[in-house]
């Protein structure tokens, strides 16, 4: 147990050095930060003062290194655009992505993996046939125009709902959240409803695959001839067998979502991370791209942990060695 | 007891008679882009300088059309060729209640070097050598050399305390400690692409302004702001896509208003005697540069037809150009015809050029710099290819196309430019001036264009202190590198903000800029 979770940890070291690398080679070779950034009537002394100053004109190895020291001293470094620290300007934003990712999952999870047992127990009836189509709607319909649709409706015509922002925060436990007011629920409703919807409808088919796959299972007949109610069965046996690749895909999910709600917080207004990893790849703003990848990834290598302890959990048969 | 009861009852009463008013007093705006910093000298940023302006004053000012204004400064003029001398405002306080002078001015041009960023502010103190207070109102500031749109520059000169230091960076400004100015509006919260959020100050020396609260929310997203202002969250937004544009003219709960930008499309074709990228005849790389020849230059210009531009490609909101800046301008020439449109003509000149079948080019465009580019790109490539060209036509995210351009890979590109001074010598000293990094000037001319003509009487502009003759030598000069086509100006582009109908007073600026205190409650 412990040897895995070492080999885990070296394996995210590993990762999070490439990735590095690739942002540097990548931001190098669409070219300068500078010449996107710079005002139009700069004299060429100005410019080539503030390549010198942010360390561009040294060779790309260089940079590279002076920014590993750095991490290597906690610092992740300053953004060129909002000259404020990387780690304050990120943490400022990602309560809001969190908010929004939890209460999206908790959506999708809660109406998609019952709607997928459902339509996985009675495979033939109406509400099935209904619920499978809607998903297919819920991931192939893009999410930028859903997004749309839903504030033309509550917020524009019916004026329901607010169209945009976080509304109210309020402090809640140690951060501030809009999940401690009513008018920043209303305002976190519409946006993590959309967000849901491809979640939801990936949720459905992946629930009523497994089940209508188990419904025919040997153990099932056995269970069902022992005389064991239905719900004892779904509930229990089948639901348990089929939690691992709902698990897998739900942490993948999770994990994408966070890192690129972009196009929900964009069309939302929603003050999250996700608009401004864009905006800083339009501006290349390279230390807060760096920096936030490099917490996406150490994100990523703990929601694929955290499931891998779930399977073994689940899974007696599952176990965790070192490295694997 | 039952007195106070009571009173204290009627007060309640008078404060609900008055609430309508109250929430009349407050203002939301809805603005594409916000700003990176609330220390005004950060950045040269467009967004920041606009919201900034609520805060800190700057020593001149400009009014609607770009034209000078007095702002912190009452007057100013040249006391000898190297010299400038303003005059201080009387009375004025900052929103802490010290009072202004002239050495809070020396210390902002003076901390400028120290804290600018990537877009640095140093660019509007480039001609000032040293700065001598006179006395509390009298400020003289010595230029490297002659200077005669120092008063220009010092539009985006921004004055903060000299109370608070050299030490404040970002970080004390973006918290407010430091956010110390004299504007009409006092700083209360902001974040990174978040909510500013403003409040008047009553003893603001050009009388306060008509709204109590001022908050400016940053909605990037063309639809979401839009959407914002019809569910009603903000009473008013800038930049309407021209899609909106057309189906709110068919709204009456909503309000338009249009003006002219500084911002024109120009097309830069490269004269250098290599093209970056090669023109082809029949697949075949043709000898020298055909860009070289006027004839050429002429015949891409004549092809373009800008009335079907303005009213079918950006939707009516634009306007012809025929030269880089907007009438009214300084050095904007009178002189100048309109651009005609003429297919015949261009093929003749085309033919006589000796490509009378045309021949093969790349043309790279901005794409979603500003609204417009990309279609207006598509678009000149289908007018070209009337003529016979075959235009390989690319528009570019800026990210891409600014590098790029920067190390002239480009044969043929068409991108914005705005002059944001209101005057000619930051366009075309740029522009179309011979590159000399000496000189300061042609740091953005990626077209090779050089014309010994153009920089002599552009050059003697530059040095001449008497506005009216120089007015008519950047006028000349205007005229010159029209005339060969140095560039090749197509639209003026039109900004639109909205509002909902009946609630807000305002006059649009040719700067796109959306200020609060110059919008009246209707």
């Amino acid at each position: 147990m412990f040897g895995y979770l070492v080999g885990r940890l070296l394996q995210a070291v590993v990762v999070v050095f490439a990735m590095s690398v690739i942002v540097f080679v990548g931001v190098y070779a669409i070219g300068n930060p500078i010449d996107v950034m710079i005002d139009p009537g700069a004299t060429q002394e100005i410019r080539e003062n503030l390549i010198r100053q942010y360390g561009l004109d040294q060779p790309l190895w260089q940079q590279y290194f002076t920014f590993v020291g750095n991490v290597f001293q906690g610092d992740l470094g300053r953004s060129m655009v909002y000259n404020i620290s990387v780690t304050s300007l990120v943490f400022s934003r990602l309560p809001a992505t969190l908010e929004l990712v939890l209460v999206s999952v908790t959506i999708a999870a809660v109406v998609g993996i019952p709607a997928g047992l459902y339509a996985g127990y009675r495979p033939n009836g109406i509400a099935a046939k209904l619920i499978m189509a809607l998903s297919v709607l819920g991931f192939s319909v893009p999410t930028f125009w859903i997004g749309m649709l839903l504030i033309m409706a509550f917020a524009v015509e019916l004026g329901w709902l607010p169209s945009g922002g976080r509304g109210e925060v309020a402090e809640f436990l140690w951060f501030k959240t809009s999940l401690a007011t009513a008018n920043g629920w209303s305002h976190v409703i519409m946006p993590a409803i959309n967000l849901s919807l491809f979640k939801m409808g990936l949720l459905i088919r992946l629930t009523r695959a497994g089940m209508v796959e188990a419904m025919g299972a040997e153990y099932v007949r056995f269970a069902r001839a022992q005389g064991l109610p239905d719900r004892q069965i779904v509930f229990s046996h089948i639901l348990r067998n089929i939690s691992i690749p709902v698990i897998t895909v739900f942490g993948l999910e999770l994990g994408s979502t966070l890192a690129f709600a972009v196009v929900t917080e964009t069309v939302f207004n929603w003050p999250g991370v996700g608009k401004l990893i864009i905006d800083s790849i339009l501006q290349l703003d390279r230390p807060v791209m760096v920096s936030y990848l490099v917490m996406v990834v150490i994100l990523f290598v703990l929601i694929n942990l955290i499931v891998d302890l779930i399977y073994a959990r689940l899974d007696p048969r599952v176990r965790l060695k070192g490295g694997s | 007891m039952l007195k106070t009861t009571l009173r204290s009852g009627i007060a309640t009463l008078a404060l609900l008679a008055a609430a309508p008013t109250v929430m009349a007093q407050d203002l939301t705006i809805g603005l594409r882009a916000g700003p990176d910093s609330i220390d005004p000298h950060w950045s040269t940023l467009g967004s920041q300088a606009e919201a900034l302006r609520h805060v800190f004053d700057t020593l001149v000012d400009v009014d609607e059309k770009l034209q000078l204004k007095p702002g912190l400064a009452v007057s100013w003029e040249a006391i000898d060729e190297t010299t400038w001398e303003f005059k201080m405002r009387e009375g004025v306080k900052f929103h802490d209640g010290s009072d202004f002078d002239a050495e809070d001015v020396k210390f902002s041009i003076e901390r400028i070097p120290e804290v600018t960023g990537p877009m640095p502010m140093t660019l509007y103190t480039k001609y000032v050598d040293s700065v001598e207070v006179v006395d509390p109102l009298t400020l003289r500031v010595k230029t490297k050399g002659m200077a005669p749109s120092l008063p220009n520059d010092f539009t985006r000169l921004f004055v903060v305390s000299s109370d608070i230091g050299m030490e404040p960076r970002n970080e004390e400004f973006n918290a407010g400690d430091a956010a110390i100015g004299t504007g009409p509006y006092t700083f209360v919260s902001w974040e990174p692409k978040g909510d500013l959020v403003l409040s008047r100050y009553d003893d603001y020396w050009g009388g306060a302004p008509a709204w109590e609260t001022v908050t400016r929310r940053e909605i990037a997203d063309d639809a979401a702001r839009v959407a914002a202002l019809k569910s009603g969250q903000v009473d008013l937004i800038n930049y309407v896509p021209a899609t909106d544009y057309l189906s709110m003219q068919n709204d009456s709960s909503l309000e338009t208003f249009v003006s002219d930008s500084v911002y024109i499309l120009n097309i830069a074709p490269s004269v250098k005697d290599e093209e970056p990228q090669p023109i082809k005849v029949n697949g075949e790389e043709v000898d020298g540069n055909p860009l070289q020849d006027l004839r050429v230059r002429k015949a891409l210009d004549l092809a373009i037809n800008r009335d079907v531009l303005v009213n079918v490609v950006l939707e009516g909101l634009g306007t012809p150009a025929n030269q880089l800046m907007p009438e009214g301008f300084f050095g904007y020439s009178p002189d100048l015809p309109a651009r005609e449109y003429d297919i015949e003509q261009a093929k003749a000149l085309l033919a006589e050029a000796g490509y009378p079948d045309g021949f093969e080019i790349d043309f790279t465009c901005t794409n979603n710099r500003v609204p417009g580019d990309a279609v207006v790109c598509e678009a000149l490539a289908q007018m070209w290819s009337r003529l016979g060209l075959k235009v390989n036509a690319q528009a570019l995210n800026g990210t891409v196309y600014f590098p790029a351009a920067a190390r002239e890979e480009y044969t043929m590109t068409m991108s914005a430019w705005g002059t944001l001074t209101g005057e000619a010598a930051y366009t075309y000293g740029a522009l179309t001036h011979t590159k000399d990094a000496e000189k300061g000037f042609g740091n953005f001319n990626r077209s090779g264009y050089s014309n010994p003509e153009f920089d002599k009487v552009f050059g003697e502009g530059s040095q001449t202190l008497d506005p009216e003759a120089r007015k008519k030598l950047y006028e000349q000069a205007s005229v010159i590198a029209m005339e060969d086509r140095a560039l090749i100006p197509t639209v003026i582009l039109q900004t639109v903000w909205a509002a909902k109908a009946d609630t807000i007073d305002m006059t649009p600026r040719v700067d796109q800029e959306t200020r609060a205190y110059a919008i009246m409650p209707e």
